[in-house]
Protein backbone atom coordinates (compact mmCIF):
# COMPACT_ATOMS: atom_id res chain seq x y z
CA UNK A 1 0.00 0.00 0.00
CA UNK A 2 1.34 3.07 -1.10
CA UNK A 3 1.63 6.11 1.96
CA UNK A 4 0.72 9.21 -0.16
CA UNK A 5 -1.29 11.78 1.41
CA UNK A 6 -4.98 11.87 1.26
CA UNK A 7 -5.80 14.14 3.63
CA UNK A 8 -3.76 17.33 4.43
CA UNK A 9 -4.11 20.30 7.06
CA UNK A 10 -1.17 22.95 6.81
CA UNK A 11 -0.93 25.28 9.19
CA UNK A 12 -4.59 25.03 9.92
CA UNK A 13 -6.13 27.40 12.68
CA UNK A 14 -9.73 27.84 13.58
CA UNK A 15 -10.83 30.61 16.35
CA UNK A 16 -14.24 31.89 17.18
CA UNK A 17 -13.76 35.05 18.03
CA UNK A 18 -10.98 35.33 20.89
CA UNK A 19 -11.19 31.49 21.63
CA UNK A 20 -9.05 29.47 19.85
CA UNK A 21 -9.90 26.09 18.82
CA UNK A 22 -7.77 24.50 16.60
CA UNK A 23 -3.70 26.77 16.52
CA UNK A 24 -1.26 25.74 13.52
CA UNK A 25 -1.97 22.47 13.21
CA UNK A 26 -0.06 20.33 10.34
CA UNK A 27 -0.22 16.90 9.14
CA UNK A 28 -0.94 14.51 6.48
CA UNK A 29 -2.88 11.12 6.44
CA UNK A 30 -2.44 8.16 3.84
CA UNK A 31 -4.01 5.35 3.04
CA UNK A 32 -4.85 2.96 6.51
CA UNK A 33 -6.23 3.55 9.66
CA UNK A 34 -4.90 6.48 11.35
CA UNK A 35 -6.66 7.63 15.39
CA UNK A 36 -7.50 11.41 16.27
CA UNK A 37 -7.35 11.32 19.78
CA UNK A 38 -7.42 13.99 22.89
CA UNK A 39 -9.45 14.70 25.68
CA UNK A 40 -12.66 16.70 25.22
CA UNK A 41 -12.29 20.52 24.10
CA UNK A 42 -8.93 19.66 22.43
CA UNK A 43 -10.18 20.51 19.03
CA UNK A 44 -10.77 17.14 17.51
CA UNK A 45 -14.12 17.94 16.14
CA UNK A 46 -13.73 21.46 14.95
CA UNK A 47 -10.64 19.55 12.92
CA UNK A 48 -12.66 17.11 11.33
CA UNK A 49 -15.45 19.41 10.70
CA UNK A 50 -12.70 21.19 8.56
CA UNK A 51 -11.38 17.92 7.07
CA UNK A 52 -15.11 17.55 5.95
CA UNK A 53 -15.61 21.25 4.50
CA UNK A 54 -18.39 21.72 7.30
CA UNK A 55 -15.95 24.70 8.78
CA UNK A 56 -13.74 27.18 7.11
CA UNK A 57 -10.24 27.30 8.53
CA UNK A 58 -9.39 30.99 9.97
CA UNK A 59 -5.90 30.18 8.67
CA UNK A 60 -3.93 27.29 6.86
CA UNK A 61 -5.25 25.36 4.14
CA UNK A 62 -6.91 21.76 4.39
CA UNK A 63 -6.45 18.96 1.09
CA UNK A 64 -8.82 15.92 0.27
CA UNK A 65 -7.36 14.41 -2.21
CA UNK A 66 -5.95 17.45 -3.27
CA UNK A 67 -8.78 19.55 -3.37
CA UNK A 68 -10.42 22.10 -1.09
CA UNK A 69 -13.07 20.35 0.64
CA UNK A 70 -14.97 23.93 1.44
CA UNK A 71 -15.28 24.83 -1.96
CA UNK A 72 -15.22 22.31 -4.11
CA UNK A 73 -18.57 20.47 -3.57
CA UNK A 74 -17.49 17.45 -6.03
CA UNK A 75 -14.76 16.03 -3.52
CA UNK A 76 -18.26 14.92 -1.18
CA UNK A 77 -17.66 12.24 -3.74
CA UNK A 78 -14.83 10.48 -1.90
CA UNK A 79 -15.39 11.60 1.26
CA UNK A 80 -17.39 9.92 4.10
CA UNK A 81 -18.30 11.20 7.34
CA UNK A 82 -19.99 9.84 10.45
CA UNK A 83 -20.51 12.48 12.44
CA UNK A 84 -20.55 12.81 16.37
CA UNK A 85 -24.06 13.71 17.12
CA UNK A 86 -26.41 11.40 17.61
CA UNK A 87 -29.36 13.15 15.73
CA UNK A 88 -31.26 11.14 12.90
CA UNK A 89 -33.65 12.60 10.42
CA UNK A 90 -36.85 11.01 12.94
CA UNK A 91 -39.41 10.47 9.85
CA UNK A 92 -37.11 7.76 8.26
CA UNK A 93 -36.51 4.35 8.19
CA UNK A 94 -32.74 3.15 8.05
CA UNK A 95 -32.73 2.18 4.30
CA UNK A 96 -34.55 5.09 3.71
CA UNK A 97 -31.65 7.28 5.47
CA UNK A 98 -28.84 5.40 3.79
CA UNK A 99 -30.63 5.51 0.90
CA UNK A 100 -31.01 10.00 0.87
CA UNK A 101 -27.31 9.58 1.00
CA UNK A 102 -26.97 7.37 -1.96
CA UNK A 103 -29.50 9.61 -3.80
CA UNK A 104 -27.87 13.08 -3.10
CA UNK A 105 -24.26 10.99 -3.81
CA UNK A 106 -26.04 10.67 -7.53
CA UNK A 107 -25.30 6.51 -7.17
CA UNK A 108 -28.01 5.30 -10.32
CA UNK A 109 -29.46 2.39 -7.80
CA UNK A 110 -29.59 4.45 -4.21
CA UNK A 111 -32.25 1.54 -2.83
CA UNK A 112 -29.65 -1.34 -3.61
CA UNK A 113 -26.93 0.44 -2.85
CA UNK A 114 -28.52 1.61 0.76
CA UNK A 115 -29.02 -2.03 1.13
CA UNK A 116 -25.71 -3.37 0.83
CA UNK A 117 -24.50 -0.47 2.85
CA UNK A 118 -26.98 -1.73 5.67
CA UNK A 119 -25.40 -5.36 5.17
CA UNK A 120 -21.85 -4.40 6.07
CA UNK A 121 -23.05 -3.04 9.14
CA UNK A 122 -24.98 -5.92 9.98
CA UNK A 123 -28.90 -4.20 10.02
CA UNK A 124 -31.48 -5.28 8.23
CA UNK A 125 -32.37 -3.54 4.97
CA UNK A 126 -35.83 -4.62 5.28
CA UNK A 127 -36.14 -3.25 8.65
CA UNK A 128 -39.74 -1.65 8.23
CA UNK A 129 -39.02 0.71 11.60
CA UNK A 130 -38.39 4.19 11.92
CA UNK A 131 -34.75 5.42 13.18
CA UNK A 132 -35.99 6.51 16.91
CA UNK A 133 -37.49 3.20 17.45
CA UNK A 134 -33.36 1.93 17.14
CA UNK A 135 -30.59 1.65 19.95
CA UNK A 136 -28.26 4.04 20.28
CA UNK A 137 -25.72 0.80 19.38
CA UNK A 138 -27.91 0.59 15.98
CA UNK A 139 -28.36 4.17 14.88
CA UNK A 140 -24.92 4.43 15.01
CA UNK A 141 -24.16 1.70 12.41
CA UNK A 142 -26.80 3.56 10.29
CA UNK A 143 -24.47 6.48 10.28
CA UNK A 144 -21.65 4.47 9.17
CA UNK A 145 -23.76 2.96 6.79
CA UNK A 146 -24.61 6.29 5.12
CA UNK A 147 -21.35 7.60 5.57
CA UNK A 148 -19.86 4.14 3.49
CA UNK A 149 -22.99 4.13 0.73
CA UNK A 150 -21.05 5.51 -1.89
CA UNK A 151 -17.88 3.47 -1.28
CA UNK A 152 -15.32 6.37 -0.24
CA UNK A 153 -11.50 6.53 -0.41
CA UNK A 154 -11.89 8.86 2.83
CA UNK A 155 -13.96 8.10 5.65
CA UNK A 156 -13.82 10.25 8.81
CA UNK A 157 -15.25 9.15 11.68
CA UNK A 158 -16.24 10.94 15.39
CA UNK A 159 -16.46 8.69 17.83
CA UNK A 160 -18.22 5.56 15.96
CA UNK A 161 -17.53 3.39 18.85
CA UNK A 162 -20.01 5.14 21.32
CA UNK A 163 -23.19 3.20 22.25
CA UNK A 164 -21.98 0.23 20.79
CA UNK A 165 -21.91 -2.95 23.07
CA UNK A 166 -18.75 -5.30 23.60
CA UNK A 167 -19.77 -7.23 20.55
CA UNK A 168 -20.51 -4.59 18.04
CA UNK A 169 -17.55 -2.64 19.02
CA UNK A 170 -15.34 -5.68 17.85
CA UNK A 171 -17.41 -5.69 14.88
CA UNK A 172 -16.92 -2.09 13.97
CA UNK A 173 -13.04 -2.37 15.11
CA UNK A 174 -13.16 -4.75 12.51
CA UNK A 175 -14.92 -3.59 9.85
CA UNK A 176 -12.79 -0.27 10.13
CA UNK A 177 -9.95 -2.02 9.78
CA UNK A 178 -11.11 -4.14 6.74
CA UNK A 179 -12.04 -0.57 5.54
CA UNK A 180 -7.93 0.78 5.70
CA UNK A 181 -6.32 -2.51 4.47
CA UNK A 182 -8.20 -1.75 1.37
CA UNK A 183 -6.53 1.04 0.92
CA UNK A 184 -8.81 3.87 2.28
CA UNK A 185 -7.66 6.42 4.27
CA UNK A 186 -10.05 5.92 7.19
CA UNK A 187 -9.76 8.46 10.20
CA UNK A 188 -11.35 7.72 13.40
CA UNK A 189 -11.76 9.69 16.78
CA UNK A 190 -12.62 8.24 19.89
CA UNK A 191 -11.58 7.94 23.35
CA UNK A 192 -11.78 4.39 24.06
CA UNK A 193 -8.10 4.45 24.06
CA UNK A 194 -7.96 -0.02 24.47
CA UNK A 195 -10.53 0.01 20.94
CA UNK A 196 -8.45 2.62 19.28
CA UNK A 197 -4.83 0.12 20.22
CA UNK A 198 -6.80 -2.35 17.93
CA UNK A 199 -7.57 -0.18 14.97
CA UNK A 200 -4.31 0.41 13.92
CA UNK A 201 -0.87 2.43 15.22
CA UNK A 202 -1.14 5.69 13.46
CA UNK A 203 -2.48 8.08 16.01
CA UNK A 204 -2.48 12.22 15.74
CA UNK A 205 -2.76 13.25 19.36
CA UNK A 206 -4.00 16.71 19.87
CA UNK A 207 -4.04 18.99 23.15
CA UNK A 208 -5.35 22.44 23.71
CA UNK A 209 -6.11 22.91 20.24
CA UNK A 210 -2.83 21.93 19.18
CA UNK A 211 -1.05 18.42 17.61
CA UNK A 212 1.23 17.13 20.79
CA UNK A 213 2.54 14.11 18.54
CA UNK A 214 1.79 12.38 15.01
CA UNK A 215 2.96 8.95 14.09
CA UNK A 216 3.21 5.70 15.35
CA UNK A 217 2.32 5.47 18.84
CA UNK A 218 4.49 2.68 19.82
CA UNK A 219 7.33 4.90 18.15
CA UNK A 220 6.36 7.92 19.62
CA UNK A 221 6.70 6.09 23.35
CA UNK A 222 10.32 4.80 22.85
CA UNK A 223 10.79 8.23 22.00
CA UNK A 224 9.78 9.80 25.48
CA UNK A 225 12.88 9.04 27.03
CA UNK A 226 12.21 11.76 29.49
CA UNK A 227 9.38 10.05 31.24
CA UNK A 228 10.62 6.41 32.80
CA UNK A 229 8.57 3.73 31.75
CA UNK A 230 6.89 1.69 34.51
CA UNK A 231 6.62 -2.00 34.89
CA UNK A 232 4.68 -4.52 36.74
CA UNK A 233 6.40 -6.78 38.14
CA UNK A 234 5.19 -10.22 40.41
CA UNK A 235 7.39 -12.01 42.71
CA UNK A 236 7.10 -13.80 45.44
CA UNK A 237 10.00 -11.32 47.42
CA UNK A 238 8.99 -7.88 45.79
CA UNK A 239 10.97 -6.29 48.78
CA UNK A 240 14.27 -7.93 47.87
CA UNK A 241 13.99 -7.51 44.59
CA UNK A 242 13.08 -3.95 44.68
CA UNK A 243 15.98 -3.24 46.71
CA UNK A 244 18.62 -5.49 44.26
CA UNK A 245 17.45 -3.39 40.79
CA UNK A 246 17.93 -0.27 42.76
CA UNK A 247 21.46 -1.19 43.83
CA UNK A 248 22.17 -2.59 40.33
CA UNK A 249 21.10 0.77 38.46
CA UNK A 250 18.08 -0.82 36.88
CA UNK A 251 15.39 0.89 38.46
CA UNK A 252 14.99 4.66 39.08
CA UNK A 253 11.83 4.33 41.46
CA UNK A 254 10.29 1.04 42.65
CA UNK A 255 6.85 1.06 44.67
CA UNK A 256 5.26 -1.89 46.69
CA UNK A 257 1.75 -2.49 46.09
CA UNK A 258 0.07 -5.31 48.21
CA UNK A 259 1.97 -8.66 49.28
CA UNK A 260 3.09 -9.40 45.70
CA UNK A 261 3.34 -6.50 43.35
CA UNK A 262 6.42 -4.53 42.67
CA UNK A 263 6.38 -1.50 40.36
CA UNK A 264 9.95 -0.83 38.86
CA UNK A 265 10.28 2.96 37.09
CA UNK A 266 13.47 2.53 34.61
CA UNK A 267 14.63 4.91 32.51
CA UNK A 268 16.42 2.36 30.30
CA UNK A 269 13.75 -0.71 29.68
CA UNK A 270 16.04 -3.00 27.95
CA UNK A 271 18.86 -3.08 30.30
CA UNK A 272 16.19 -3.88 33.00
CA UNK A 273 15.23 -6.42 30.95
CA UNK A 274 18.79 -7.62 30.51
CA UNK A 275 18.76 -7.52 34.56
CA UNK A 276 15.70 -8.51 35.97
CA UNK A 277 15.90 -12.58 35.66
CA UNK A 278 19.95 -12.73 36.75
CA UNK A 279 19.30 -10.65 39.84
CA UNK A 280 15.63 -12.33 40.50
CA UNK A 281 17.68 -15.61 40.42
CA UNK A 282 20.75 -14.57 42.65
CA UNK A 283 18.07 -13.42 45.08
CA UNK A 284 16.18 -16.08 45.07
CA UNK A 285 12.69 -14.39 44.10
CA UNK A 286 10.40 -16.00 41.72
CA UNK A 287 8.65 -13.93 38.87
CA UNK A 288 5.14 -14.83 38.12
CA UNK A 289 4.82 -11.50 36.04
CA UNK A 290 6.41 -8.79 34.20
CA UNK A 291 4.22 -6.46 32.44
CA UNK A 292 4.54 -2.87 30.92
CA UNK A 293 2.14 -0.53 32.61
CA UNK A 294 1.86 2.46 30.12
CA UNK A 295 3.64 1.26 26.73
CA UNK A 296 0.27 1.00 25.48
CA UNK A 297 -1.97 3.55 23.59
CA UNK A 298 -3.07 5.30 27.20
CA UNK A 299 0.48 5.61 28.73
CA UNK A 300 1.28 7.16 25.62
CA UNK A 301 -1.43 9.68 25.33
CA UNK A 302 -1.73 10.41 29.24
CA UNK A 303 2.23 11.42 28.83
CA UNK A 304 1.31 14.00 25.70
CA UNK A 305 -1.88 15.85 27.15
CA UNK A 306 -0.40 15.61 31.03
CA UNK A 307 2.98 17.24 30.30
CA UNK B 1 -17.82 -2.30 -0.97
CA UNK B 2 -20.83 -1.09 -2.53
CA UNK B 3 -21.14 -0.44 -6.53
CA UNK B 4 -24.61 0.59 -7.07
CA UNK B 5 -23.98 2.91 -9.68
CA UNK B 6 -21.64 5.62 -10.99
CA UNK B 7 -22.57 8.94 -9.69
CA UNK B 8 -23.58 11.41 -11.87
CA UNK B 9 -21.86 15.32 -12.36
CA UNK B 10 -23.30 17.81 -9.43
CA UNK B 11 -24.39 20.28 -12.03
CA UNK B 12 -27.31 17.66 -13.93
CA UNK B 13 -28.88 16.64 -11.08
CA UNK B 14 -32.51 17.24 -10.51
CA UNK B 15 -32.87 14.06 -8.18
CA UNK B 16 -30.78 15.43 -5.67
CA UNK B 17 -33.62 18.73 -5.52
CA UNK B 18 -36.49 16.10 -5.74
CA UNK B 19 -35.06 14.30 -2.97
CA UNK B 20 -33.96 17.12 -0.83
CA UNK B 21 -37.95 18.58 -0.97
CA UNK B 22 -39.45 15.30 -0.01
CA UNK B 23 -36.89 15.14 3.18
CA UNK B 24 -38.14 18.60 4.00
CA UNK B 25 -41.94 18.04 3.30
CA UNK B 26 -41.61 14.63 5.72
CA UNK B 27 -39.50 16.46 8.40
CA UNK B 28 -41.89 20.15 8.84
CA UNK B 29 -44.71 17.66 8.56
CA UNK B 30 -45.88 16.79 12.52
CA UNK B 31 -49.12 16.35 13.60
CA UNK B 32 -48.37 19.47 15.69
CA UNK B 33 -48.18 22.01 12.69
CA UNK B 34 -50.85 20.33 11.06
CA UNK B 35 -53.45 21.33 13.99
CA UNK B 36 -52.33 24.48 14.44
CA UNK B 37 -52.49 25.60 11.26
CA UNK B 38 -55.48 23.66 10.52
CA UNK B 39 -57.05 25.19 13.49
CA UNK B 40 -56.43 28.95 12.44
CA UNK B 41 -57.34 28.01 9.11
CA UNK B 42 -60.69 26.76 10.56
CA UNK B 43 -60.81 29.99 12.46
CA UNK B 44 -60.94 31.91 8.95
CA UNK B 45 -64.05 29.69 7.84
CA UNK B 46 -66.00 30.66 11.13
CA UNK B 47 -65.26 34.60 10.21
CA UNK B 48 -66.91 33.69 7.10
CA UNK B 49 -70.00 32.54 8.25
CA UNK B 50 -69.96 35.76 10.66
CA UNK B 51 -69.26 38.04 7.26
CA UNK B 52 -72.76 36.68 5.90
CA UNK B 53 -74.31 38.09 8.30
CA UNK B 54 -73.15 41.39 7.12
CA UNK B 55 -75.19 43.59 4.50
CA UNK B 56 -72.39 43.91 2.58
CA UNK B 57 -70.90 40.37 2.16
CA UNK B 58 -68.65 40.85 -0.09
CA UNK B 59 -66.50 43.66 1.60
CA UNK B 60 -66.78 41.46 4.51
CA UNK B 61 -65.32 38.73 2.91
CA UNK B 62 -62.50 40.78 1.64
CA UNK B 63 -61.89 41.97 5.34
CA UNK B 64 -61.68 38.34 6.90
CA UNK B 65 -59.31 37.47 4.12
CA UNK B 66 -57.16 41.16 4.30
CA UNK B 67 -56.82 41.64 8.29
CA UNK B 68 -57.29 37.77 9.11
CA UNK B 69 -55.71 36.06 6.03
CA UNK B 70 -53.01 38.19 4.67
CA UNK B 71 -51.93 39.95 8.15
CA UNK B 72 -52.13 37.00 10.34
CA UNK B 73 -53.01 33.29 8.58
CA UNK B 74 -50.51 33.04 6.22
CA UNK B 75 -47.55 34.77 7.67
CA UNK B 76 -47.72 32.76 10.91
CA UNK B 77 -48.39 29.26 9.06
CA UNK B 78 -45.13 30.12 6.75
CA UNK B 79 -43.26 31.39 10.06
CA UNK B 80 -43.97 28.07 11.66
CA UNK B 81 -42.89 25.81 8.98
CA UNK B 82 -40.33 28.05 7.24
CA UNK B 83 -38.41 29.18 9.75
CA UNK B 84 -38.03 25.09 10.83
CA UNK B 85 -37.09 24.40 7.56
CA UNK B 86 -33.40 24.62 7.61
CA UNK B 87 -33.34 25.49 10.94
CA UNK B 88 -34.84 22.59 12.90
CA UNK B 89 -31.91 20.53 10.89
CA UNK B 90 -29.47 23.34 12.04
CA UNK B 91 -30.77 23.03 15.95
CA UNK B 92 -30.74 18.64 15.92
CA UNK B 93 -27.12 19.28 13.89
CA UNK B 94 -28.39 17.18 10.95
CA UNK B 95 -26.83 19.31 8.33
CA UNK B 96 -23.70 17.90 7.97
CA UNK B 97 -25.49 14.80 6.29
CA UNK B 98 -27.06 17.16 3.44
CA UNK B 99 -24.40 19.74 3.37
CA UNK B 100 -21.67 17.09 2.93
CA UNK B 101 -22.74 15.83 -0.53
CA UNK B 102 -22.10 16.98 -3.92
CA UNK B 103 -24.97 18.50 -4.29
CA UNK B 104 -25.20 22.64 -5.23
CA UNK B 105 -25.98 24.69 -2.22
CA UNK B 106 -28.64 26.16 -3.83
CA UNK B 107 -30.92 23.45 -3.56
CA UNK B 108 -31.26 22.84 0.14
CA UNK B 109 -32.90 26.31 0.45
CA UNK B 110 -35.23 25.86 -3.00
CA UNK B 111 -36.12 22.85 -1.68
CA UNK B 112 -37.07 24.04 1.70
CA UNK B 113 -38.90 27.16 0.37
CA UNK B 114 -40.84 24.59 -1.84
CA UNK B 115 -41.62 22.27 0.48
CA UNK B 116 -42.70 25.15 2.64
CA UNK B 117 -45.00 26.38 -0.06
CA UNK B 118 -46.24 23.17 -0.79
CA UNK B 119 -47.07 22.76 2.82
CA UNK B 120 -48.94 26.19 3.09
CA UNK B 121 -50.91 26.72 0.40
CA UNK B 122 -53.57 23.70 1.23
CA UNK B 123 -53.68 25.10 4.83
CA UNK B 124 -54.03 28.74 3.83
CA UNK B 125 -55.00 29.04 0.53
CA UNK B 126 -57.61 26.82 0.94
CA UNK B 127 -59.66 27.99 4.25
CA UNK B 128 -59.60 31.62 2.79
CA UNK B 129 -60.97 30.88 0.15
CA UNK B 130 -63.33 28.73 1.49
CA UNK B 131 -64.17 31.67 4.24
CA UNK B 132 -64.98 33.58 1.02
CA UNK B 133 -67.46 31.01 -0.19
CA UNK B 134 -69.45 30.50 3.03
CA UNK B 135 -70.09 33.95 3.03
CA UNK B 136 -71.83 34.41 -0.05
CA UNK B 137 -68.83 36.69 -1.83
CA UNK B 138 -68.24 34.15 -4.78
CA UNK B 139 -66.57 37.12 -6.86
CA UNK B 140 -63.95 37.41 -3.85
CA UNK B 141 -62.79 34.03 -3.91
CA UNK B 142 -60.22 34.04 -7.23
CA UNK B 143 -58.87 37.45 -5.69
CA UNK B 144 -58.42 35.63 -2.43
CA UNK B 145 -57.00 32.70 -3.33
CA UNK B 146 -54.49 34.60 -5.27
CA UNK B 147 -53.58 36.85 -3.31
CA UNK B 148 -52.94 34.20 -0.75
CA UNK B 149 -50.73 31.80 -2.89
CA UNK B 150 -48.98 35.10 -3.32
CA UNK B 151 -48.08 35.75 -0.01
CA UNK B 152 -47.84 32.32 0.78
CA UNK B 153 -45.09 32.23 -1.44
CA UNK B 154 -43.08 35.54 -0.99
CA UNK B 155 -43.41 34.67 3.10
CA UNK B 156 -41.74 30.87 2.28
CA UNK B 157 -38.63 32.66 0.86
CA UNK B 158 -38.32 35.65 3.56
CA UNK B 159 -38.92 32.71 6.50
CA UNK B 160 -36.76 29.67 5.18
CA UNK B 161 -33.93 32.53 4.47
CA UNK B 162 -34.95 33.64 8.12
CA UNK B 163 -34.22 30.18 9.55
CA UNK B 164 -30.87 29.94 7.66
CA UNK B 165 -29.12 33.24 8.86
CA UNK B 166 -30.86 33.27 12.58
CA UNK B 167 -30.54 31.28 15.41
CA UNK B 168 -34.05 32.45 16.69
CA UNK B 169 -35.43 32.42 13.36
CA UNK B 170 -39.11 32.38 14.63
CA UNK B 171 -39.10 35.39 17.27
CA UNK B 172 -37.12 37.25 14.26
CA UNK B 173 -39.85 36.36 12.07
CA UNK B 174 -42.79 37.01 15.16
CA UNK B 175 -41.27 40.69 14.98
CA UNK B 176 -41.03 41.06 11.41
CA UNK B 177 -44.75 40.15 11.11
CA UNK B 178 -45.88 41.88 14.23
CA UNK B 179 -43.83 45.12 13.57
CA UNK B 180 -43.11 45.45 10.16
CA UNK B 181 -45.66 43.47 8.18
CA UNK B 182 -48.93 44.25 11.14
CA UNK B 183 -47.22 47.96 12.32
CA UNK B 184 -45.11 49.90 9.54
CA UNK B 185 -47.26 49.02 6.95
CA UNK B 186 -50.03 51.00 7.90
CA UNK B 187 -47.63 53.35 9.46
CA UNK B 188 -46.76 56.04 6.65
CA UNK B 189 -48.23 56.65 3.12
CA UNK B 190 -46.29 54.36 0.72
CA UNK B 191 -45.10 51.93 3.79
CA UNK B 192 -47.16 49.30 2.10
CA UNK B 193 -44.75 49.12 -0.67
CA UNK B 194 -42.20 47.59 1.23
CA UNK B 195 -44.44 44.92 3.27
CA UNK B 196 -45.54 41.59 1.31
CA UNK B 197 -48.57 42.07 3.14
CA UNK B 198 -49.58 45.17 1.18
CA UNK B 199 -48.97 43.87 -2.00
CA UNK B 200 -50.56 41.03 -1.51
CA UNK B 201 -53.59 43.43 -0.50
CA UNK B 202 -52.90 44.78 -3.76
CA UNK B 203 -54.03 41.73 -5.29
CA UNK B 204 -57.00 40.99 -3.51
CA UNK B 205 -58.03 44.57 -4.40
CA UNK B 206 -59.03 42.80 -7.77
CA UNK B 207 -62.08 41.56 -6.71
CA UNK B 208 -65.13 43.98 -7.47
CA UNK B 209 -66.80 46.11 -4.83
CA UNK B 210 -64.31 46.05 -2.41
CA UNK B 211 -62.24 48.90 -0.59
CA UNK B 212 -58.96 47.97 1.09
CA UNK B 213 -57.28 49.92 4.00
CA UNK B 214 -53.70 48.49 2.29
CA UNK B 215 -52.86 49.12 -1.32
CA UNK B 216 -49.15 48.79 -2.51
CA UNK B 217 -49.89 50.07 -6.01
CA UNK B 218 -50.78 48.21 -8.97
CA UNK B 219 -52.45 44.35 -8.92
CA UNK B 220 -50.19 43.62 -11.83
CA UNK B 221 -46.92 44.71 -10.53
CA UNK B 222 -47.69 42.59 -7.50
CA UNK B 223 -47.71 39.81 -9.54
CA UNK B 224 -43.78 39.99 -10.29
CA UNK B 225 -42.68 41.72 -6.64
CA UNK B 226 -43.75 38.84 -4.43
CA UNK B 227 -42.37 36.37 -6.86
CA UNK B 228 -39.13 38.53 -6.96
CA UNK B 229 -39.08 38.48 -2.75
CA UNK B 230 -39.26 35.10 -3.12
CA UNK B 231 -36.57 34.84 -5.33
CA UNK B 232 -34.22 37.36 -3.37
CA UNK B 233 -34.85 35.37 -0.28
CA UNK B 234 -33.85 32.11 -2.24
CA UNK B 235 -30.39 33.90 -3.17
CA UNK B 236 -29.92 35.43 0.05
CA UNK B 237 -30.22 31.89 2.11
CA UNK B 238 -28.29 30.15 -0.79
CA UNK B 239 -25.38 32.70 -0.18
CA UNK B 240 -25.68 32.28 3.36
CA UNK B 241 -25.91 28.48 3.31
CA UNK B 242 -22.81 27.99 0.92
CA UNK B 243 -20.84 30.27 3.52
CA UNK B 244 -21.99 29.05 6.97
CA UNK B 245 -19.88 26.70 8.97
CA UNK B 246 -22.15 23.67 9.61
CA UNK B 247 -21.91 22.23 12.90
Amino acid sequence: MTREPRVIADGVSKWFGPLVAVADVSFDVGPGVTALLGPNGAGKSTMFRMLCGLARPSKGTVRVLGRDPRTDTDVARHIGLVPQQEGVFEPLTAREFVALSARLQGLADPVRAAAAALEQVDLDPSDSRRLPTYSKGMRQRVKVAQALVHDPGVLILDEPLTGLDPRQRVDMVLLLRRLGAEGRCVIVSSHVLGEVERLGSQVLVMSQGRLAAAGDFRELRALMDDRPLRIRVRTDRPRVLAGALLEAGAAVGVRLDGEDVLEVDTSDARALARTLAPVSRDRGARLFEVHPLDADLEGVFRYLVER
Amino acid sequence: MTTAGAAASVAARPGALVALYRLLLRTQVTVQRLLGIGALGALAVVMGIFARLDSNSPQAAADVVSSYGLAVLVPLATLWLGTAAIGDLVEDRLLAYLWLKPVARWQLPAAAIMATFTIVLPLTVLPLTASTLVAGASDVAPAALLASALAALAYSGLFVAAGVWFGRAVWVGLTFVLVWENGAAYSAEGAARFTVVGWASSVLGLAPDVELQLDAGRAGVAFVVLPAVAVGAWLAASWRYARADID
